[in-house]
């Protein structure tokens, strides 16, 4: 895998993407409005708000399943309209869903395969007779999925069909898919949703260890406050569509109007 | 008691008394199950990819056969013919995936289906409108297909092959081969398993969906062409013809909508069961059953197997 701050003379702490000015709406219904902000190569970045705050509409916007009507969006130092899903993917985007997006009726070890798609090369004529540079891709890229699988602790269920697997392990497939991608920029949606504490800690643990060990900038959806604070480095905060608050998580959970959002505003 | 002596006794005595005959029998419907395998085929390569039932597979081997023959016609020679037919279906692929599923991403399966409606009787048009309504003679011969048939001496009488049904197994049993392994074993099959079970999550890992639409219904289209080719050969073809396709409906089920193998072993179950009932049972209620004992078998499976003999089993948390 990659080491943080190489190549495209990004290093550690550059701004690796920003948002600016961007608003999307659906028909009359207002998703995002006219919100600005920056992810750090390096960091872990979390985007919080009540929900409906347009949290996945900014994720869905950023690798590209979305078009903003208004604004831009720079990915390291290049200017975008509109990009497809797998543009973003191949430029070294990677997600993960709210509610897990795998493919069910493949082993785990295929889900993770499939994450190495644009990694792989090889033209379809050695691919087919599966002899010679093709086959040692393959195998190549085998290994490298197999360190991943180590890396998430599912040695045990990487021949499973991941539709039978319970929700949390799901979810740790799903980060691996996004890990084989190698991403310079790794966007997780919910990533504690509907877990018991031991699997938010579990995740959690992964998260940091994937941002400390690879080096990859994180943007993270969670409502989990407790989590927010300790995992990410700074906090962008969302109510109804736009920004109200942005800094340190410390300067974020003391920020009046965060307050107001989250616990309500006496009348 | 005797209509019973007659369903479950006699056919099979005359089975023995004439082992040649049932030779023969079981040939023909291995033959034919040959064909509804190469039909159910393209269906699965479709159905596998984007979870689509293609209405329009049918239409397609009319169209590709006619192709070809009316571009043989013109003067083509046949060789660059199939070369040329096989860009047309290239184009046919290019297009469905620009026209009607580029805008449909995302919409449920029904109503991609009935697009495939859209695509059966727009083919039909066109094809109307270009080659005319009239049957075509499949140019076999110009293909080297042979022609004529062997007749061998067994078990007490003559069994006889024709040349023409022995090619058509070998050469689908090929394509079966290599489609199957394609699925299997090469990263552009993984991509198309992925895309059949979540369009987002296969866009989100870098995986184009319009390269793999276009990769999946030019295959069937090259599907639809050998299968064109093979039963325009033994009959004639003619816009008749599509109304075969819905013989795969049976075998898919038997075999499962999501198994290369299993539209095989379906497409053999059903023609040799279809061949044999109709001889030995037929008979029994005046004959004709061979138009519906597919669906008949077909039916008992739904009941007992719905995901088919080699369908994916359908799993869903709850």
């Amino acid at each position: 895998m990659r080491a943080p701050g190489d190549g495209h003379g990004i290093m550690a702490g550059d701004v690796l993407l920003a948002v600016d000015g961007v608003s999307l709406s659906f028909g009359g219904v207002k998703a995002i409005t006219d919100v600005s902000f920056d992810i750090r190569k390096g960091e872990i970045r979390a985007i919080i708000g009540p929900n409906g705050a347009g949290k996945t509409s900014m994720l869905n916007v950023i690798n590209g399943f979305y078009h903003p009507q208004k604004g831009r969006i720079t990915f390291k130092g290049e200017m975008r309209r509109r990009m497809r899903p797998y543009e973003a993917a191949s430029q070294g985007i990677a997600r993960t869903f709210q509610n897990v997006a795998l493919f069910k009726g493949m082993s785990t070890i295929d889900n993770i395969m499939a994450g190495r798609t644009l990694k792989m090369h090889e033209n379809f004529f050695w691919q087919c007779l599966r002899h010679g540079p093709a086959m040692r891709e393959e195998v190549e890229h085998r290994r490298f999925v197999e360190e991943i699988i180590d890396f998430l602790e599912i040695q045990a269920i990487r021949k499973t069909p991941v539709g039978k697997l319970p929700y949390g392990l799901q979810k740790r497939v799903e980060l691996g898919r996004a890990l084989a991608m190698e991403p310079e920029l790794l966007l997780l949606d919910e990533p504690m949703a509907g877990m018991n504490l031991e699997e938010k800690e579990d995740m959690s643990r992964f998260i940091v260890d994937v941002n400390n060990q690879y080096g990859t900038t994180i943007a993270l959806i969670e409502h989990d406050i407790g989590v927010v604070m300790d995992l990410s480095d700074r906090v962008v905060v969302l109510e109804y569509g736009r920004k109200i608050a942005d800094g340190s998580p410390a300067e974020v959970s003391s920020d009046q109007a965060v307050i107001d959002a989250y616990l309500g505003v006496p009348h | 008691m005797d209509i019973l002596y007659k369903i479950f006794v006699d056919p099979f005595v005359q089975m023995g008394a004439a082992p040649d005959l049932l030779v023969q029998t079981m040939w023909e419907g291995l033959v034919a199950g040959v064909l509804y395998a190469l039909i159910a085929l393209g269906f699965v390569l479709i159905f596998k990819a984007s979870g689509v039932f293609n209405f329009a597979q049918g239409i397609m081997v009319v169209f590709a056969g006619l192709t070809l023959v009316g571009l043989h016609e013109m003067g083509v020679p046949a060789f660059l013919a199939v070369i040329l037919t096989l860009g047309v279906m290239f184009l046919i692929a290019v297009a469905v995936e620009r026209v009607v599923l580029r805008p449909l991403v995302n919409q449920p399966d029904i109503i991609l289906f009935m697009a495939t409606f859209g695509i059966t009787y727009l083919l039909i048009g066109i094809g109307e409108l270009i080659f005319g309504g009239n049957p075509k003679r499949m140019i076999a011969k110009e293909l080297y297909l042979p022609s004529g048939s062997v007749e061998f001496q067994t078990l007490g009488g003559f069994v006889q092959l024709q040349k023409i049904d022995i090619a058509a197994s070998v050469i689908a049993a090929i394509m079966i081969a290599v489609l199957a392994f394609f699925f299997q074993k090469t990263r552009i099959g993984r991509a198309l398993r992925a895309v059949a079970d979540s369009h987002k999550a296969a866009l989100s890992v870098g995986i184009s969906l319009n390269q793999i639409w276009v990769i999946v219904w030019f295959t069937a289209g090259i599907v639809a062409l050998v299968t064109g080719i093979m039963w325009g050969a033994r009959s004639d073809v003619s816009f008749a013809l599509q109304i075969i396709a819905l013989k795969a409906l049976p075998v898919l089920i038997l075999g499962g909508f999501t198994s290369v193998p299993g539209a095989i072993v379906g497409g053999l179950i059903i023609g040799i069961g279809e061949k044999l009932g109709e001889f030995y049972w037929g008979p029994l209620v005046g004959g004709g059953i061979e138009s519906w004992l597919a669906y008949f078998i077909a039916l008992g499976f739904l009941l007992f197997r719905p995901q088919g003999l080699f369908g994916e089993k359908i799993i869903e948390r709850i």
